[in-house]
């Protein structure tokens, strides 16, 4: 390995560096190299020690934090598959295959493209290569339906680095969450593949798919309609229960929290999440007091709703559905703690988070074109966190003026 | 008199404390000053290479203020002046003589001093060059004499490694420090405040209100100290002072004679563990035989200073006019495979990331000069505050003064700061923002500016 290392130092990093032959390329040399090995930079000025975390070592432990929910979507993907299309002989290796073949190229195209107009702005800006944009490589297929086509992908990532993130001058300085944007913009611009009741579960396609991965599909079904819990919900007629309309659907809150139902494909798993939120919790990466006082503004919304007794069916049910439906927790967790979107202050991150909770039901119950909140409630909180965090500030010098003239007469 | 916890900070486990005993080191031939120290200074040489001169002598003094003289430390010949960048004189090396003179100056009592008025006091503090030992905020430069202070705070607290521990200084030099005091308390009409860290067996004084400072690290920073006791309003000014500086002060008074010898306290995890102790130096003396004896380890970093905020200096330096401490640590430059994704038991750090600060490790770590990291653009997260015992916002200071806001970065507090109070955020900071070199930009753009 050393003399690997001695051979990259000595023949191919002259190369790059000022003065060699690819020194335009230099940004992709540097992130490959400080990928395999920590760099060797000291410290320039006191302090003279630092610590040892930095960008890459905190990017990547959200990437492991996500990995439980990974995982899950990509077998749950292939499970609803095969239940909905009858597969006969569909075991736990079916699923996984199925759900392999329907989620890694999502995973794959947007890694790709997003990955591409990353090294393009960092070469043309001749700034390093932002560890960022891998989580929101991957957040961004974590929150789309498992049949969304691979060039929808490829426009939506681009949409959420370029116009999200790059324009204002990559990671650090964009307003909104970047793969957050990537779905509000496929979700407006192309809502038949993200939203409705066909894309959830994709449709078999026997030619293609009978072989000894995938299993056998007895017959042929045109078009797999599964409409997801808050679209059930939603849907539901004036006076009637909600709740009873989702248990005819399928639906309960023991599967919903277990997450083996259709939706968007890292987020239908409240357990899943949850493993995912104490990892990052543990590690002390994501802010709890947003994930918190959001659960908290979400249920109080909720109860808020149950209690105003509104001749609404979505607005009676009992509030810790709605914590567990859709993509609120996921959104809570790991799109609203994204530290470059959200308030930066303490005060702040209780009021930021408490709003996207509260906005979610709000959006989810009263707005019935869109029955899915979280996204629109954390992107409007991400504009709004600035503001929120220049009156905490403005609070701020209030008290300490008042605390230094206090001491002062004392 | 009163006692303080500070409940937000850190300690940096690194090795190597200095132990509290203090062993003289002997005397030198070759001492230098250091004009390049005093920051903003412009300075006129008042000497020359081949010059004799006696201890005492004026060595420089100040183009804007030509009361304020600075004055040799040693008598002997001018060996050289060296010149830095633009022609700036960075140092002036003196060999001593074996039959040193000396200048001297008027003597006073302990008693004596408390009669003198304040502008004689003040003149004679620049004439002998002293005066310069005195900060004032805001700025944290050399105070200004024509405007009277409304306290002085004296600072006796030590809770950065490795500070040099102020009550193994101040052994036998009691009156000394009572008569600096008296003459401290002459420049203010408000109170003099002595600064203690909790537990030190530093005893009370006349003429100065004592209070000790409980908490980690930066409890023993002298920000903290205003900030709980009589923070700064606009328009204020505050001087400090290091304690050890105002038994120089009153030695001066006292002899009459420019004092000779400063304790410094040698630490850091380059030095030989028997050398990691206090040593009694002649001031501006070369510390080239110290070093030589005591460092070990490949390439070592002399950081005169503590590990969170000092100046990189030569191995063969000399004594400078501030500064009690010298850290010595090895330049790491190794590079770990892969480290964004390994357990990071031999790294330390203050976040959870790793399994060394998750299993909470006691022991003293070998800390080097690594980054960990490379530089990346910062992120507003409110982690830079979380171990800063001011209220002042760090993050969004740091912004401010990124962005050259300075009605938000005084708004903020900037002035009741000094850099120094912004090595933890450094530390701390994923991103390796440069934030003390930043904070100090935004003191010196409002500094220009004017409030």
């Amino acid at each position: 390995m050393k003399f690997l290392f001695d051979l990259m130092d000595k023949h191919v990093a002259p190369l790059f560096e000022k003065g060699g032959k690819f020194e335009r390329l230099y940004p992709l040399f540097e992130a490959g190299d400080t990928f395999a090995r920590t760099p060797g930079d000291v410290t320039p000025s006191a302090p003279h020690v630092r610590d040892s975390i930095d960008q890459k070592r905190l990017m990547i432990f959200v990437i492991y934090a996500l990995v439980p929910c990974i995982l899950f979507g990509i077998w749950n993907a292939g499970n609803q598959f095969n239940i909905a299309n009858n597969v006969e002989d569909a075991t736990l290796a079916t699923d996984l295959w199925r759900g392999s073949a329907m989620v890694l190229p999502i995973i794959f195209v947007s890694y790709l493209v997003g990955g591409l107009w990353e090294v393009l702005f960092a070469l043309i800006r001749r700034h390093e290569i932002n560890e960022g944009f891998l989580v929101t490589g991957m957040l961004f297929p974590l929150t789309l339906a498992p049949t969304m086509p691979l060039w929808q992908v490829a426009i939506g990532i681009s949409f959420g680095i370029v116009i999200g993130k790059e324009i204002f001058g990559g990671v650090g300085y964009n307003i909104l969450n970047p793969a957050l944007t990537a779905r509000a913009f496929l979700f407006f611009a192309y809502p038949a593949q993200i939203s409705g009741d066909t894309v959830w579960v994709g449709t078999a396609k026997t030619a293609l798919d009978n072989n000894m991965f995938f299993g056998t599909v007895a017959e042929n079904i045109d078009g797999v309609t599964k409409a997801t819990p808050l679209a059930v919900a939603a849907a539901a007629e004036k006076g009637t229960d909600a709740i009873a309309a989702l248990g005819d659907a399928g639906y309960n809150w023991v599967n919903m929290t277990l997450g083996n139902i259709p939706g968007s494909i890292g987020s239908t798993s409240v357990v899943a999440i949850v493993l995912g939120l104490g990892f990052l919790i543990a590690t002390g990466i994501a802010s709890w007091r947003v994930i918190l006082s959001g659960i908290i503004g979400c249920a109080a919304m909720g109860a808020l709703f149950t209690a105003l007794g509104l001749d609404n069916a979505f607005s009676q049910i009992p509030f810790y559905y709605h914590l567990i439906m859709g993509g609120f927790l996921f959104g809570i967790v790991f799109m609203a703690t994204d530290p470059v979107s959200c308030s930066a202050t303490n005060t702040g991150k209780i009021i930021y988070g408490f709003m996207i909770g509260a906005l979610t039901v709000l959006i989810r119950v009263v707005n019935p074109a869109y029955p899915e909140g979280a996204m629109l409630a954390i992107l409007f909180m991400n504009v709004m966190a600035p503001l929120i965090d220049h009156f905490v500030v403005q609070a701020h010098i209030k008290k300490r003026t008042a605390y230094a003239r206090a001491l002062n007469n004392a | 008199m009163a006692n303080f916890k500070i409940n937000k900070g850190f300690n940096v486990k690194v090795l190597g404390k200095p132990k509290a005993v203090v062993e003289d080191y002997a005397s030198q031939q070759l001492f230098a000053a250091y004009p390049s120290e005093f920051e903003g200074l412009k300075p006129r040489l008042k000497v020359k290479a081949g010059d004799a001169v006696k201890r005492g002598d004026v060595l420089f003094e100040n183009k804007k203020n030509e009361k304020m003289l600075f004055r040799s430390p040693c008598g002997g010949t001018v060996k050289a002046v060296n010149l830095g960048a633009r022609r700036f004189p960075a140092e002036i090396l003196i060999e001593r003589d074996a039959q040193e003179e000396s200048i001297t100056f008027d003597v006073y009592t302990s008693d004596a001093v408390r009669q003198l008025s304040r502008e004689q006091l003040v003149d004679h503090l620049l004439n002998t060059g002293l005066w310069p030992l005195i900060k004032q905020r805001p700025f944290s430069k050399i105070a200004d004499p024509d405007k009277a202070p409304k306290a002085v705070f004296i600072n006796a607290a030590n809770s950065a490694p490795f500070q040099a521990d102020f009550s193994a200084v101040l052994k036998g030099d009691e009156s000394a420090f009572q008569t600096g005091i008296n003459a401290l308390s002459k420049l203010t009409e408000g109170k003099v405040h002595l600064c203690k860290s909790a537990g030190s067996d530093v005893p009370d004084f006349e003429n100065a209100e004592s209070h000790t400072f409980a908490g980690k690290h930066p409890s023993g920073n002298t920000s903290v100290h205003i900030n709980r006791i009589s923070p700064i309003l606009p328009n204020d000014t505050v001087y400090t002072i290091a304690a050890q500086d105002v038994i120089l002060i009153g030695k001066l008074l006292k002899t009459g004679e420019l004092p000779r010898t400063k304790i410094i306290a040698l630490g850091g995890p380059a030095v030989k563990e028997e050398f990691r102790k206090h040593y009694k130096v002649q001031l501006g003396a070369s510390l080239k035989d110290l070093l030589d004896r005591a460092l070990e380890g490949e390439e070592v970093r002399v950081v005169q200073g503590n590990v969170l905020w000092g100046d990189q200096v030569k191995a063969d330096t000399c004594l400078r006019y501030y500064g009690s401490e010298y850290f010595v640590l090895e330049e790491d430059r190794s590079r770990h495979l892969m480290g964004w994704t390994m357990p990071g038991l031999f790294q330390y750090s203050a976040h959870r990331v790793n399994l060394s600060s998750v299993m909470g490790f006691a022991h003293e770590w070998k800390l080097g000069t690594s980054l960990h990291g490379s530089h990346r653009a910062m992120v507003v997260t409110g982690w830079m505050d979380r171990h800063q015992p001011l209220n002042i916002m760090t993050d969004f200071l740091v912004r401010a003064a990124l962005a050259h806001d300075t009605d938000e970065m005084v708004q903020l507090g900037i002035l009741e700061t000094d850099p120094e109070d912004f090595a933890l955020a450094a530390f701390v900071d994923p991103h390796k923002t440069d934030v003390c070199g930043i904070i100090k930009r935004g003191l010196e753009e409002i500094e220009e500016e004017g409030l």
